[in-house]
This record gives C-alpha cells, sequence and structure tokens, in this order.
C-alpha cells in the first residue's frame, strides 16, 4: 500500500518531466517543493496541471533556441545553431529527395514547362549551394571536435564525434551501394542531364525512405529484402548522424569568432532554404500536375513541400534567434579582456 | 548590481512601449515590459520581494494575498527564471529544498520605474475619465 506523500513524489517527478534536464537541475528541487506544498493545498487541478506542462515545453524551447529569453549569448547561438541544424536536416531530406526525383527524370526527358524546368533548376542550384555551406559550416566544427576529443582525451565529445562520423560513413557507403539498383537511376546512356546522372541517383538512393510506396505495402513486399532493409535502416542512420552531430555542437566550446561565422552561415542557408521552397513549390502548385512521368507531382511530393515549409519555419525561427543574440558575443579584445580568450568556457566543453 | 546578462533583444511586445512624443508621455520606459505577458508575474513577484527574500510557496501566498492573484507554479517560474537571468533578482541559498530569491539593485530600479510609469498610466485614465465620463 502506497502513502499519500509516495503518490504526490511521482506525481511531481512526471509534472518534472516536461522540463529539460538542465531546467531540472536548476530549479527541480525548488520546483518540487512548491509543487509538494500546492498539492496540500490542491490536490487535483487539471490548469496546474496544464500550466506545468505548458511552462515545461515552453522551457524546452528555449534550450532549443527556439525562444528570445535569458539564455546567454553563446548558449543561445549554441542552442540555435544545433535546432537550425536538426530542422535544415529534415529540410534537406525532403528536398534532397524531390530534387533526386526531378534530376533522374531529367535525364531522359526534359520537362514540358519552362516553369517547372526554372523551377527545378533553381532547386538544383540552391540544393547544392545548401551543401557547400553545409560543409564550410561543418568543417571548422569538426576541426575543434577532433582537436577537443583527441589532444584533451574529452570522452564526452570523443564518443558522439565517433557516433557522427560513423553514421555518415554508413549513409554514403548505403547510398553508393545502391544507387544503382533502380531503373533509371545511375543516368547511363541518358541524353539529358541537369545534374550528373551519380549524383542524382546518389540522392535518390540516401533519401530512398521518402516514398510513397510505405503507403502501399502489397507493392512493398516485392522489394528485395537489402533494399527494403536500406529504406528501414536509412531513415535511423541519418536521425543518428543528426542527433550526434547536434550533442557534439552543443558540448563543444566553440570560439566566439567561429559561432559568429556559423550564425553567418544560418542566415545564408535560411535565404538559400527559401529560395529552395518557392522553386518546389512553383513545380508542385505549378504546371507541375499538367507533367508527365518523374515530373509529375504526388501527393507524396505535396506532403513533402509541407514538411519542408514546416522544417523551414523553425529553422527560420531559430536562425533570427542566433542572428538576434550574435551581436551579443564578445569580440576577441573583449573577451581577452574577461579572460575567456575568445572561448566560451574553459575546460573546453559547455555545461551542457 | 549591473544586469549579470546584456540586454540585447527588441521588447516583444514593442508597440506597447510607451511613446516618448505623444501627450501624457511618461517620464521612463519601464525595462520590464521586455518580458512581454510574463511583465504582470515580474512585477508582483518583485513587488513581493521588496520587503524581503521568500521562496516560492512564501511567494505565491504572499502574492495572492496583496493582490487577489494566484500565479500557477509554472508561471511563477517562467517569470523568476527570466527575472534572475536579467540580474533583477537574485537566488540565496537553499533552505530545506527550497530557495528563497531576493531584489537586486538593478532589480529595485526596475520596478520603480515600472510602478511609477503604472501610476502615471492610472493617473491619465482617472484624469480623463473624470473629465469626459464625470466620474470622480
Amino acid at each position: 500500500m502506497t502513502t499519500r506523500a509516495d503518490a504526490d513524489q511521482r506525481r511531481v517527478r512526471r509534472l518534472l518531466r516536461w522540463y529539460p534536464p538542465s531546467w531540472r537541475a536548476r530549479y527541480g528541487d525548488e520546483f518540487a517543493e512548491l509543487l509538494l506544498s500546492e498539492f496540500g493545498e490542491q490536490p487535483r487541478s487539471w490548469r496546474r496541471t496544464g500550466n506545468v506542462a505548458g511552462c515545461g515545453l515552453l522551457a524546452r524551447l528555449t534550450c532549443a533556441g527556439l525562444t528570445s529569453h535569458e539564455l546567454p549569448p553563446a548558449e543561445r547561438v549554441r542552442a540555435g545553431l544545433a535546432t537550425f541544424g536538426c530542422a535544415l536536416a529534415v529540410f534537406l531530406a525532403f528536398s534532397l529527395a524531390m530534387l533526386a526525383q526531378l534530376a533522374t527524370g531529367w535525364q531522359w526527358a526534359s520537362p514540358g514547362s519552362a516553369s517547372v524546368a526554372a523551377g527545378t533548376l533553381v532547386m538544383a542550384v540552391a540544393a547544392a549551394s545548401l551543401v557547400l555551406i553545409g560543409l564550410a559550416a561543418i568543417i571548422p566544427v569538426g576541426w575543434y571536435a577532433a582537436a577537443a576529443a583527441f589532444r584533451r582525451r574529452d570522452a564526452r565529445l570523443a564518443w558522439p564525434a565517433a557516433a557522427a562520423s560513423a553514421s555518415a560513413a554508413m549513409l554514403a557507403a548505403g547510398a553508393s551501394h545502391f544507387q544503382n539498383a533502380w531503373p533509371g537511376s545511375g543516368g547511363i546512356g541518358a541524353e539529358h542531364r541537369l545534374v550528373p546522372g551519380g549524383v542524382a541517383a546518389f540522392g535518390w538512393a540516401s533519401t530512398l525512405s521518402v516514398s510513397s510506396y510505405w503507403a502501399h505495402p502489397a507493392l512493398l513486399q516485392r522489394f528485395p529484402l537489402p533494399e527494403l532493409s536500406w529504406m528501414a535502416l536509412s531513415p535511423a542512420v541519418a536521425t543518428a548522424l543528426v542527433t550526434a552531430s547536434v550533442m557534439v555542437l552543443r558540448r563543444l566550446a566553440l570560439p566566439y569568432r567561429v559561432l559568429r561565422y556559423q550564425a553567418l552561415l544560418a542566415a545564408g542557408a535560411s535565404a538559400v532554404a527559401i529560395t529552395f521552397l518557392a522553386g518546389a513549390a512553383s513545380w508542385v502548385l505549378g504546371d507541375g500536375p499538367r507533367q508527365a512521368g518523374l515530373f509529375r507531382p504526388g501527393l507524396v511530393d505535396g506532403a513533402e513541400l509541407l514538411i519542408m515549409a514546416l522544417a523551414l519555419a523553425v529553422a527560420l525561427r531559430a536562425a533570427v534567434g542566433i542572428w538576434h543574440a550574435r551581436p551579443a558575443l564578445p569580440r576577441p579584445d573583449q573577451a581577452a579582456r574577461q579572460g575567456t580568450a575568445g572561448r566560451p568556457g574553459a575546460a573546453g566543453a559547455s555545461s551542457r | 548590481m549591473k544586469c549579470r546578462l546584456p540586454i540585447h533583444r527588441r521588447p516583444i511586445y514593442h508597440g506597447l512601449v510607451p511613446d516618448p512624443h505623444a501627450d501624457d508621455a511618461p517620464a521612463h520606459g519601464g525595462s520590464l515590459v521586455t518580458f512581454g505577458r510574463y511583465a504582470g508575474p515580474a512585477t508582483l513577484i518583485l513587488s513581493s520581494l521588496a520587503d524581503g527574500a521568500k521562496h516560492g510557496y512564501a511567494l505565491t501566498k504572499d502574492i495572492e494575498r496583496f493582490a487577489g492573484v494566484r500565479l500557477a507554479p509554472g508561471t511563477l517560474y517562467e517569470a523568476l527564471s527570466r527575472l534572475e537571468g536579467q540580474g533583477l533578482i537574485e537566488a540565496l541559498a537553499t533552505e530545506d529544498r527550497r530557495r528563497p530569491y531576493q531584489l537586486t539593485a538593478a532589480g529595485a530600479q526596475a520596478l520603480r520605474v515600472h510602478l511609477a510609469d503604472q501610476r502615471h498610466v492610472a493617473e491619465v485614465g482617472l484624469r480623463r475619465l473624470s473629465r469626459h465620463w464625470d466620474m470622480p
């Protein structure tokens, strides 16, 4: 038989789960005491539960850099970059799937509409720009992560860095293995090309899980087992890659100048992603439905467009937060005066 | 005491910041307007702490007593964390898992400016009611 005090403690623990770990570490004990006192006066209250849940979610958004409150500028930029990276990864996965479909179709016939051709061209240029911006962002982070992991033997960084590297290698190897497994991919003997056939096939294979076949189990069963396994495994690998990368970013004490540089890249990537979405929308909502073959958008393309718009909205919110926090980052001379040598956190890793 | 964090962002509800060129403009803009919808709870908390340090439950009871408003626990701690982040209050040592908070000098100044602005708004409203609606 449990006592009422035990039951209250369990309720408090359940309510505290709405808040992020960092918030619980700072306010958890005192907030639990307040809740226990409140339970003494009013044992049950849906309004109180809703209030705690709402404020807990708000605290989680704050920790993700999606609100404009109270985090120190460096922490806010770092949190915003992590959220921006997650949202942009989702955007990229769906945008590459969409572009791979169009690029593969273009290998066999040019689009029948100038607006679809222009839209596809815009998407291809924007996707290439996003990949370049991504590389420009990843290289310095990778450099500092490797330095922290190897020189300082920081296990908190080494494990996620190793997991990110392994996931990226697995994703690249899997996509390379499967890229020529479908008719029409590879571009061998193709007469028209928007992008090199191998690139289109790689994009297709790496985003194969973004497919309307999931809604048709009978058709799906005809797929060879290795391909089905890749369709199921690749999103898990991509999720592991993004999760491990975010852990690296949150734990790594990047110099302020690198944070400032990343903030600029985030702003540039936002503008490019908006351009991509405009090109995609002009295809799906414009002349696309009157096209044939792979140029004809289906329901899955409409769903992709919606998911991309939502992901971009989250990314833009994070980018705005990063941009507003950027001027408050100390300049190198200010950081030197504060004795931080341009680095947020003295021990190499941040507190989170 | 200075704010520990730079206040670098634009107020959320910047449209609520008084127009300095308007008639009846207050002398100062209260910094609590940057708290947006938490400006109300923040004012209540700072007012409660003006007579001494209090922990969460004591704050709730005191505010209920003097303002007739019961702050929900989530709202109370959301406002407390923002006030602490802006250096307007500071946490004291924990007492039996309860942590008291006290007003800082910056918090006292922000509260004074904010209440003066609110008093100004109240005076203008009452004066206009008296003039145009024949209410004393």
